[in-house]
């Protein structure tokens, strides 16, 4: 009988794109298994590019919400019923393995109800768990804000009992058809600037003032290139604004999408873009799986260590804070505005006062960062990682 | 005419004492006049009961925004006659096998309305109570599942202190049959008079056998006090409001470890409009008891629709005071008394020495203190004056007790006890008696529960509290000297006065009586939360018995204590606790999910 393998990833847009890595790495060794994915409700269209999966099955937290409030205004016997009944609905029959790639109680539960055994971030019994040698290195990076020498999305592989594939190929996407008026974006010659205008967080959230600055800098010194603004319904104000502070003569070459598009034309028109610039790490790390160059500006709570895309020749303008506490966010006084642009251009960038600047690369052992003034380091350190965490994955 | 003979043909069958009373009212209090569209709508005092264009269309959309509400089981009680359109609405639109009572106060409503229009067969579905607040209420009781309350406004007015006093008469009758367990999270104020209404409040809600939660501010006492020593004024109300923010903050915070059913704030608890704001959007109960003079501190203002319920020591004008400062619910709940610190106490012989007097004022030096008590000084009677804040009163020194220290509460019970007559003057800024004399103040009560003997100024409020058997007012401080003259004189008047105002409040008034009346109108209005938790719909023996033993959730339920209270966080709980060591069914990882969901809407910092 086929394996069935349910692979758990409860997080958000760009979790889950780091998990195409393990789901490509399982399904090369495991050719004949039957991989399912279940993941948020409301990312699921794209949970089915992922390259390898069966099925996608989604994960409707609105519906558990509601279940709960319900048994808590007064416990019933339908209620468990009905819990029972979604969970059936994802699957009449157990799953052979699941694989949880969330620290998160839900996610272990998930995998208790849905599968006879639970591998990758716990081992053991939902309430009695104990987190695997990879959950830990992460928990133990992130807490102590260390640099990460194993990326995240090669961690999923580590978790799951595998190593990074050789070759990660950008997703591939299914034609989509965007709004007439919106359709030239990438369809013809010169350079197409996707640039994120909001952010998942607040506090990560760039001075329109300072993005506008960006656009006018970047269209004066590049005169072949446009810039596309790209965000959900929640931005299109912070795209407003940023266009009534640009000139008429530049508005021709600004495309505004805000809250135009769907995750799937979303992930289409990332990769129409040659470069996509911004603070949004979901959206970032999208880019990266189409095949998308990105040069992402890390400040708040963001760490390229922690959630630098994916892959080889991505750019992270890292925020620095002389502070000796690095548990605080990171207010930026400052931009790396021309430093960007030179950048697009494939120029050298000149330092930035509080800012340090990586460069992604990638070879047997995954992704890794490394400042753009040194060499990339030698594998044998994180050779080292990957024998003291999972023996058998190298050589 | 003839459409009234019709609808009370159509009434007899059911309904005949009713139709036979109908016919006999009067009617004529409502006066009938077309709308616009051509239907009769009507008026009450000038003011319209239905839309003066539409009133089909009004009560229409009335009907459907009431019926969202409406819960399975629940009997509807609906509050405001009219001419029955909205009534009609709502028979109309309400599941098939819902009931609707129509809470008729005055029969001449009902026959003017019956005699407007033909009425059709929806009015073989209604239930009619009606008599008086009491009878209505007991009727409403008696149907024993939850009651649901559709107040439609307009015609509700015509009728409503009839609506109040049933409100209260239900309430009484809820508070008596009560017997489920609340969790009741009870935030006091730093420091001031309500601090120790807080302390009685967390005892009489704990006797009662609810479980309490005390979110106890005076522990931060020492530290504000100490910003009162900065000079500049503005420097001190600046830390002194940001201090009562975070201390607003931490309640939030013991609230967020172990979330109650209903927050319970007592008069200057600090909390913000922002946290309370913070509360409501999370789903918390939050309610107010305001034992202050609305008249005199006004931070109500601010705060008033921030709470859901406000419970107020004075009426009607405090209460649509608040209600225009945006407050949806407002309930009158007057002071009381707590036995377990009220009592009589015997002294010895250097107590009585010590404490008592002919007459004696225990309480802070306000303006009508300093004016009135010296008028009644005197060589005719000993005379003595307790209490703080009486500096530079000179014609009062030869009288004032321990230099005018602050007393506490046992010197206070003491003072009571050992005095003949204890003089009860409510505190005003002005310079006479209240100009608005209306809530009673807690030493009314406390005095009363002591068995003291005490004369108290007249308020307006004090006739419903206590009979003129029970209580010795006076009008005018002319009064005060010819009735301690009286009074003296008459020991067995005292004490047949005190004893039967000490029964009174032991009967009625002590703050168990005022949390079960505070519990029951928060239970009246939440009929499938906090009403079903008081009527003990949540406990494992009830839950159990609705649940077919044939269900996964029996074994669950079977494992708690027949009377205990069960919900889904307790079943969570019971779950992990015997998790170590064995593997979970299927049944029970459900139960956790839910619970792990229910955890997040609870997420409050």
């Amino acid at each position: 009988m086929t394996p069935r393998v349910l692979v758990i990833q409860l997080a958000r847009l760009g979790d889950l794109v780091q998990t195409i890595p393990a789901i490509t790495a399982m399904k090369m060794s495991h050719p004949d298994w039957q991989i399912d994915l279940l993941c948020p409700r409301q990312l699921s269209a794209l949970g089915r590019l992922v390259p390898g999966i069966s099925e996608v099955v989604p994960w409707d937290g609105a519906a558990w919400h509601r279940r709960a409030a319900n048994a808590e205004e007064e416990v019933r016997a339908e209620h468990l019923a009905e819990a029972g009944a979604g969970i059936r609905a994802i699957s009449e029959d157990l799953y052979d393995r699941a694989c949880i790639l969330n620290q998160h109680p839900r996610a272990f539960l998930a995998g208790a109800l849905l599968a006879r055994e639970s591998v990758g971030a716990v081992s053991g019994k939902p309430l009695n768990h104990k987190l695997s040698p990879w959950a830990e290195y992460i928990r133990r990076v992130a807490i102590s804000k260390r640099s990460h020498h194993v990326h995240l999305a090669d961690a999923f592989c580590g978790m799951c009992g595998l190593s990074p594939p050789n070759d990660i190929r950008p997703i591939h996407l299914p034609p989509t058809v965007f709004p007439t008026d919106l359709e030239p974006i990438g369809q013809s010659d010169g350079d197409w600037i996707g640039l994120l205008v909001g952010a998942g967080d607040q506090e990560r959230l760039v001075p329109i003032g300072v993005w506008e600055r960006l656009i006018v800098e970047c269209l004066s010194i590049r005169p072949a290139s446009r810039v596309v603004l790209i965000g959900d319904q929640h931005e299109q104000e912070r795209a407003h604004r940023i266009q009534g502070a640009l000139s008429p003569l530049l508005l021709g070459r600004v495309w505004d999408t805000t809250g135009r598009f769907s995750l799937v034309q979303l992930a289409n028109l990332l990769a129409r873009c040659r470069v996509v610039v911004g603070t949004d790490t979901g959206p970032l790390h999208l880019a990266a799986a189409v095949g998308t160059r990105v040069i992402g500006w890390y400040f708040a709570r963001a760490r390229v260590h922690e959630t630098g895309p994916y892959g080889p020749n991505h750019w992270v303008w890292q925020a620095e804070t002389k502070e000796m506490d690095r548990m605080a966010a990171i207010k930026p006084t400052q931009w790396p505005i021309a430093e960007t642009i030179a950048l697009l251009g494939d120029a050298a960038a000149a330092s930035v006062e509080d800012w340090s600047l990586w460069r992604s690369y990638r070879d047997d052992l995954g992704a890794y960062y490394v400042e753009s003034d040194h060499e990339p380091i030698e594998p044998c350190e994180r050779a080292q990682i990957w024998r003291q965490l999972q023996p058998l994955s190298v050589a | 005419m003839e459409y009234l003979q019709h609808n009370l043909e159509r009434l007899h069958p059911r309904w005949p004492a009713l139709a036979m009373a109908i016919r006999e009212s009067a009617g004529n209090v409502l006066t009938v006049t077309p709308s616009r569209e051509g239907a009769p709508s009507a008026m009450y005092q000038g003011q319209w009961v239905h839309s003066a264009y539409d009133p089909r269309t009004e009560a229409r959309s009335w009907a459907e925004q009431q019926v969202g509400e409406w819960k399975r089981g629940e009997l509807g009680v609906i509050l405001g006659v009219g001419l029955l359109y909205h009534i009609e609405a709502l028979a109309q639109v309400i599941p098939h096998d819902s009931r609707l009572v129509v809470v008729v106060p005055n029969l001449c409503v009902l026959k003017d309305a019956l005699g407007v229009r033909p009425l059709g067969p929806w009015l073989d579905t209604l239930t009619w109570v009606t008599g008086t607040a009491q009878e209505m209420a007991e009727q409403l009781a008696s149907h024993a599942t939850p009651l649901r309350f559709f107040t439609y406004g307009a015609a509700a007015r015509v009728h409503a202190e009839e609506h109040q006093r049933l409100e209260a008469s239900l309430r009484r009758i809820v508070a008596a049959q009560a017997g489920g367990r609340l969790h009741v999270a009870v935030v006091g104020p730093i420091y001031g008079g309500s601090l120790p209404i807080a302390r009685y409040a967390v005892r009489a809600l704990g006797e009662l056998g609810h479980r309490v939660t005390y979110v106890d501010h005076s522990v931060h006492h020492a530290s504000y006090q100490a910003f009162e020593n900065y000079r500049d004024e503005r420097s001190r109300l600046t830390v002194q409001s940001r201090f009562a923010d975070v201390l607003s903050l931490s309640t939030m915070a013991t609230i967020a470890e172990d979330p109650p059913d209903l927050v319970l704030a007592i008069a200057q608890a600090p909390l913000s409009l922002a946290v309370l704001q913070h509360l409501q959007k999370k789903k918390f109960l939050t309610a107010m008891w305001f034992v202050e003079n609305f008249r005199h501190l006004t931070y109500w203002q601010q705060l008033a629709a921030g709470y859901e319920y406000w419970f107020v020591i004075q009426q009607a004008e405090c209460m649509d005071a608040l209600k225009r400062a945006g407050a949806t619910q407002v309930h009158y709940l007057p002071m009381a008394a707590d036995p377990v610190v009220h009592h009589p106490i015997t002294l010895t012989g250097d107590e009585q020495q010590a404490y008592g007097a002919d007459v004696s004022f225990v309480g802070a030096g306000y303006a009508n203190r300093r004016r009135l008590l010296p008028q009644w000084l005197t060589k005719e009677w000993s005379f003595k004056l307790w209490g703080n804040e009486w500096d530079g009163a000179t014609d009062l020194s030869g009288v004032l007790q321990r230099n005018g220290a602050r007393i506490d509460t046992d010197t206070c019970m003491k003072v009571f006890n050992a005095t003949t007559i204890n003089l009860n003057l409510h505190s005003v800024s002005g310079m006479g008696l209240d100009a608005h004399p209306d809530f009673v103040n807690p030493r009314t009560f406390e005095l009363a529960a002591c068995g003291a003997f005490q004369l108290v100024d007249e308020r307006s409020l004090l006739s419903e509290l206590f009979t003129p058997e029970e209580m010795v007012c006076f009008r005018s401080p002319d009064e005060v000297p010819s009735l301690i003259r009286t009074w003296l004189k008459d020991s067995g008047g005292r004490r047949a006065y005190a004893e039967a105002a000490q029964r009174r409040v032991l009967r009625e008034h002590t703050y168990r009586h005022r949390m079960q009346d505070l519990l029951a109108a928060v239970g009246l209005h939440q009929p499938d939360r906090i009403g079903s938790i008081l009527r003990g719909e949540r406990s494992a023996t009830e839950l159990q018995r609705r649940t077919d033993s044939a269900t996964e959730l029996s074994p669950l339920l079977s494992r708690f204590p027949p009377g205990q209270r069960v919900e889904l966080k307790d079943l969570a709980a019971d779950i992990r606790a015997r998790a170590p060591g064995r593997e979970l069914n299927r049944e029970e990882l459900l139960v956790l999910m839910l619970d792990s969901y229910r955890g997040e809407t609870r997420d409050l910092l």
